[in-house]
């Protein structure tokens, strides 16, 4: 009986790891390609040029990102280079101050502050605009994040991390591609109330 | 006693004062939740927590190298290799980590440069050290498995443990390079990082855990090795089996193809098939002891150990882990419930149970057993549960109003967190809190204290008459 | 999925397991003392996943293929204990204290 043999269980062991390996690879082959930026799932980082807007998908049956007509940021367009630099100054800006440890980005992250995935979509950034003195959502945007500790939304508060204004120009143009990525429809039914089926 | 010992003992020492650390910063981190204006301005939340989810990673890791260094020179019944490497860089880990949290305690924080990466803070979650720090701990990594695989291979001859250890060190090391890149792209950088979370805490380190119970139960209840070795395969085959794919439970909403919806799911539905098999299995192992060991803290630790990575990782798991229940627990504190649960119970208390194997060889205790460690037992795992239990209560409350109900906006967001049960849960959490802490306080006393005042009984040989 | 509904199926897929670890403790406790009684334990333990199983196939919007994957769990949780057991005690028996 090899059952109690452990050289049977560990040629299980071995070929289970390899294969289970194997497929994950492939899949991840697969996936990059998905994901990289003007791929099946992520929009090129121009896309910060156009409307974007995310609404229920009845042949899907979920909720999926729509990129619509022209919509610069601040009203001037960017090129693929200039995008670029944007998405990159703008990781940069989450990353240095660990916004992942008070927020979520498509739901990864810490549950202090609210989920950022689709936050260029908040509906509340309108009244946000009024009490910023803004022009836009995306100037209400970054003067909310170069003060937020003067713009408290709740209670609890975000603090003053001194991000300037390129930073926080940067911070909102990754917010907008961001809410451009399609996640599988989360989060589910964004800005939309629903009590039952 | 061995210079591998005698630095396993250090590394379970520095694994323990983290653990404080780790307590400290968590209590903290649930005070902000009842009361948001502390510390406002001058710490705030995400530091706290920074402290608290990065020495839960470093203590668990210093328990893993304490295990090892500890059992290593009786497996291989030699000094492993580079020995003196290893003791210097256990000093190296220590002021990297010291450095470390002083940084984010008083610097914080940053401009949007690459020198911020490089000097104070990454910002990814669990890898906030700034890429110093993770060099440092990448050359402390590299060095202890050399010390396993290096030592392996100046022995020439290999138990089937140490074969795992060995094999399991290359994807241990290589996936923390995953440390150091900044990925402009979300999608991409997560995908990344969930390679290394995930298949560290949900394959790798469930592997070495599981070699560091086989060695420990070897110990503490004369388990032959031929039994343990099966064991540990199988438990590779299934850990494995259904971990690797499992991984695609991550990859439902970064971003990446909806077949991992499918993938996900289902693997990860498996993943309680195995931690079944291992209640059993502690059942049997208590059973056939009657409970009889001269150790009863590490049995009763490593019987902690197999329902704890049942309930927390397998039942809690399996309640959130479908995509169409996923959507709406993701990100809320269902999986900070979750979270906490599973690391407690696949990995905290397997390295508690290696401590008291320690303890009674070098302090010579003939058993080890009192009331002390008793009520450390009970308040830590009473404490971790009501914790887990008032989170549970929040998350499921967080999931209904915000995002089931309230559409995941900022409004529903704020409703979710004013809602009673919310609340109730967060200042539940706290009290929980407390008395898990006074638990870590008695853990540490009776560490300290448990065989220090023991009679040594001298038996004598009766005359011949 | 309704919001109601959705908080059903999750506790139901949590009791489902929770169960599953009552029954194979039971399962394991009434073989070492030879106890009637814990088995009875047991199977009642078990019953409560089949229920469980059974509530989450009728009750709940999940597709059929999660639903069949949720039965087929519930026959792996009945199978597991005692498989594990007879294993258990094959390896051991040449031990000096066994089962």
């Amino acid at each position: 009986m090899p059952f109690d043999d452990p050289a049977f269980w560990r040629a299980g062991a071995i070929s289970t790891t390899v294969v289970m390996a194997i497929v994950l690879v492939m899949l991840t082959i697969d996936s990059l390609e998905a994901i990289a930026p003007g791929g099946s799932h992520v929009p090129p980082f121009t896309v910060v040029n156009r409307h974007i807007d995310y609404v229920h998908n009845a042949k899907l049956g979920r909720d999926m990102p729509v990129v619509g007509e022209d919509e610069p940021l601040f009203g001037k367009a960017v090129n693929s280079p200039e995008a670029e630099a944007l998405i990159a100054q703008g990781k940069l800006v989450i990353q240095s101050r660990a916004c992942i440890d008070c927020h979520t980005f498509m739901g990864n992250g810490a549950y202090y502050g609210p989920d950022l995935t689709k936050a260029w979509l908040d509906p509340a950034w309108e009244a946000w605009v009024a009490i910023t003195g803004a022009e836009s959502r995306e100037e209400a945007m970054v003067r909310f994040l170069m003060a937020p500790d003067q713009y408290a939304t709740w209670q609890r508060r975000m603090p003053n991390l001194g991000i300037s204004r390129d930073e926080a120009v940067a911070t909102v143009a990754y917010l907008k591609w961001l809410a451009s990525i399609d996640t599988n429809g989360f989060p589910i039914h964004f800005g939309r109330i629903k009590v039952s089926e | 006693m061995s210079r591998s010992k005698n630095l396993a003992v250090k590394y379970l020492t520095a694994a323990v004062l983290l653990f404080g650390v780790m307590t400290l910063s968590g209590l903290m981190s649930a005070v902000y939740y009842i009361n948001p204006d502390f510390l406002y301005g001058l710490l705030h939340f995400s530091v706290a927590k920074i402290l608290h989810i990065d020495t839960m990673i470093i203590w668990l890791l210093m328990g893993f190298m304490g295990a090892v260094y500890w059992f290593l020179p009786d497996e291989f019944e030699r000094e492993p290799t580079g020995i003196l490497a290893a003791e210097i860089l256990f000093w190296v880990f220590v002021v990297t980590v010291l450095v470390v949290a002083g940084i984010f305690t008083f610097v914080q924080w940053g401009p949007g440069t690459e020198t911020t990466l490089w000097l104070f803070q990454q910002g990814r979650k669990y890898i906030e050290a700034p890429r110093w720090a993770a060099i440092g701990v990448a050359l402390v990594m590299l060095v202890f498995a050399w010390n396993v695989v290096g030592t392996a291979l100046r022995a020439r001859r290999i138990t089937g443990v140490m074969a795992v250890m060995s094999v399991n060190m290359a994807p241990l090391v290589l996936l923390y390079l995953i440390a150091f890149p900044k990925i402009d792209n979300m999608a991409v950088d997560l995908y990344w990082w969930w390679w290394l979370v995930h298949l560290w805490v949900e394959a790798t380190w469930e592997i070495l855990i599981g070699c560091i119970m086989a060695l420990a139960m070897m110990q503490l209840l004369g388990t032959s090795r031929r039994i343990v070795e099966g064991w540990l395969y199988i438990e590779v085959s299934l850990v494995l089996g259904t971990g690797i794919l499992g991984l695609g439970h991550h990859y439902f909403w970064i971003g990446t193809p909806d077949y991992w919806l499918g993938i996900g799911g289902f693997f990860s539905a498996l993943e309680p098939l195995p931690l079944l098999g291992m209640v059993v299995h502690a059942v049997y192992d208590a059973g056939v002891h009657r409970m009889k060991t001269s150790n009863r803290p590490a049995l009763y630790w490593t019987l902690a150990e197999a329902f704890g990575n049942f309930l927390g990782g397998g039942m809690f798991g399996f309640m959130i882990t479908l995509p169409q229940l996923n959507l709406f627990a993701h990100g809320t504190q269902w999986t900070v419930s979750h979270g906490h649960f599973a690391f407690w119970g696949a990995y905290a208390c397997g390295v508690l149970s290696v401590c008291y194997i320690a303890l009674q060889e070098r302090r010579r205790l003939v058993t080890v057993n009192g009331p002390g460690w008793v009520w450390a037992f009970v308040l830590l795992n009473g404490g971790l549960i009501g914790m887990v239990g008032s989170l549970l209560v929040a998350g499921m409350a967080q999931a209904f109003f915000e995002r089931a109900i309230g559409g995941s906006t900022l409004d529903a967001f704020i409703a979710g967190q004013e809602n009673p049960w919310f609340k109730l849960g967060m200042y539940s959490r706290f009290g929980f809190g407390l008395m898990f802490a006074a638990g870590y306080l008695v853990l540490v006393w009776n560490l300290l204290a448990l065989g220090r005042r023991e009679v040594a009984v001298v038996v004598q040989a009766m005359p011949a008459e | 999925m309704s919001p109601a509904l959705f908080l059903l199926t999750s506790s139901l897929l949590g009791i489902m397991v929770l169960a599953a670890g009552a029954y194979a403790l039971l399962y394991g406790a009434a073989r070492f003392r030879r106890s009637r009684d814990l088995l009875i334990g047991a199977g009642l333990a078990y019953a409560t996943v089949v229920l469980d199983a059974a509530g989450i196939v009728l009750a709940t919007p999940l597709a059929p293929a999660w639903k069949l994957l949720i039965a087929a769990s519930a026959l792996g949780y009945f199978a597991i204990p005692p498989l594990t057991w007879r294993y258990l005690q094959y390896t051991h028996r040449e031990e000096e204290v066994h089962l």
